[in-house]
């Protein structure tokens, strides 16, 4: 799973990463549709750009590719993309979005109360400790790939995974 | 990050939705098409693709500010230049003594006086993929306001052009 482009069964591989990388998508959309259209795109994206760089007349003395943070950092940077439109296309069409936030999808599979107040205390972490708590927990990326993925020094992402902890923590007791 | 045990034992039981079953299916498509794409680029315009990349709205933005920014250049030069003939014209019949009045059109110019231009938002907005390029770029978008000023020493008339202008800047960046 560390080099998903150089994996002859890429489907296994995706099958494993597809929920987490879903789920990373969705913090910058409305619905599960919108986020597995943009891991749609990147992963497309992701193996055209692998495909290209490990074909033999380029790869030469190279060293294989860091695909993980690579794959993560090109759903964030389509996911950007697609909020700026979005968010056009939300002020042209307000009264329709208003409509469909009222049925907005969850992003776990819920079983029990606890669960329900832990996603809920989750909403309320800011995007950039959210961002790297999703990465960290259901994708299992290192700090080293994490920092990678959103331009920032690897103390910098511990220390938002840890912030998002605390809060996390306080905001799920007091609930 | 010991106190923090527990609670990410409790965050990794919840299990993210599973999504439809049939994203595979699309990126299977979506990654034949491209191959079949691919062949058939290889002998098309290279000029295609970018034609498709301006016709994306942060260029179409772009552009179009361009373009204000342009008419309202050629509308300050063209003033001037309109200015300017009729003004001339005792300079150019200088054989003639100089009429009094020459003082008076000579400075009829409007002088460019300042040039400022103010970053008012710099945004990073992280990597991109551009599909020209093998190499990620970070992508830095800027918003500036630039002006333009003249200045007319005789008349004391004076002329200033605000615009706003975007700019956005592609740095590559290493794989390590």
């Amino acid at each position: 799973m560390d080099n998903v482009a150089t994996d002859d069964n890429w489907k296994d591989c995706f099958s494993q990463m597809a929920p987490g990388l879903v789920l990373f998508a969705r913090q910058w959309t409305r619905s599960p549709a919108d986020a597995e259209d943009i891991v749609q795109e990147a992963f497309v994206r992701f193996w055209r750009k692998q495909q290209q760089i490990s074909s033999p007349e380029i790869i030469g003395a190279r060293e294989p590719v860091r695909s993980r943070g690579l794959l993560y950092a090109m759903v964030r940077s389509i996911a950007l993309d697609f909020l700026r439109r979005d968010s056009r296309r939300a002020r042209r069409e307000s009264v329709v979005v208003a409509e469909s936030d009222s049925a907005v999808q969850p992003e776990f599979a819920i079983e029990n109360e606890s669960q329900q107040e832990l996603v809920a205390a989750m909403a309320l972490l800011p995007n950039e400790q959210r961002e790297v708590l999703v990465m960290k927990i259901w994708n299992d990326l290192t700090f080293a790939e994490i920092a990678s993925v959103l331009g920032i020094s690897q103390n910098t992402a511990a220390s938002r995974y840890r912030y998002a902890l605390a809060a996390l923590k306080k905001n799920f007791v007091t609930q | 990050m010991n106190d923090f045990s527990e609670l990410e034992k409790q965050l990794k039981q919840l299990q993210p939705v599973t999504p439809s079953e049939n994203l595979v299916a699309r990126i299977e498509q979506a990654l034949s098409e491209s191959e079949d794409c691919r062949a058939s680029v290889s002998d098309a315009t290279p000029s295609r693709r970018w034609r498709w990349r301006f016709t994306e709205t942060p260029y179409k933005v772009s552009l179009g500010w361009g373009l204000l920014a342009t008419a309202a250049l050629v509308l300050v030069f063209a003033r001037i230049n309109l200015q300017q003939p009729a003004q001339r014209k005792p300079n150019l019949a200088a054989i003639s003594p100089v009429p009094s009045v020459s003082s008076t059109t000579s400075g009829a110019t409007l002088v460019p006086v300042g040039l400022t231009q103010v970053t008012y938002s710099t945004r990073d907005e992280g990597l991109h993929f551009p599909t020209s390029s093998t190499q990620p770029m970070r992508r830095i978008r800027s918003q500036k306001r630039e002006t333009m000023q003249w200045h007319n020493p005789v008349t004391g008339a004076s002329l200033r052009i605000s615009y706003p202008s975007e700019e956005v800047s592609l740095t590559p960046v290493s794989g390590e």
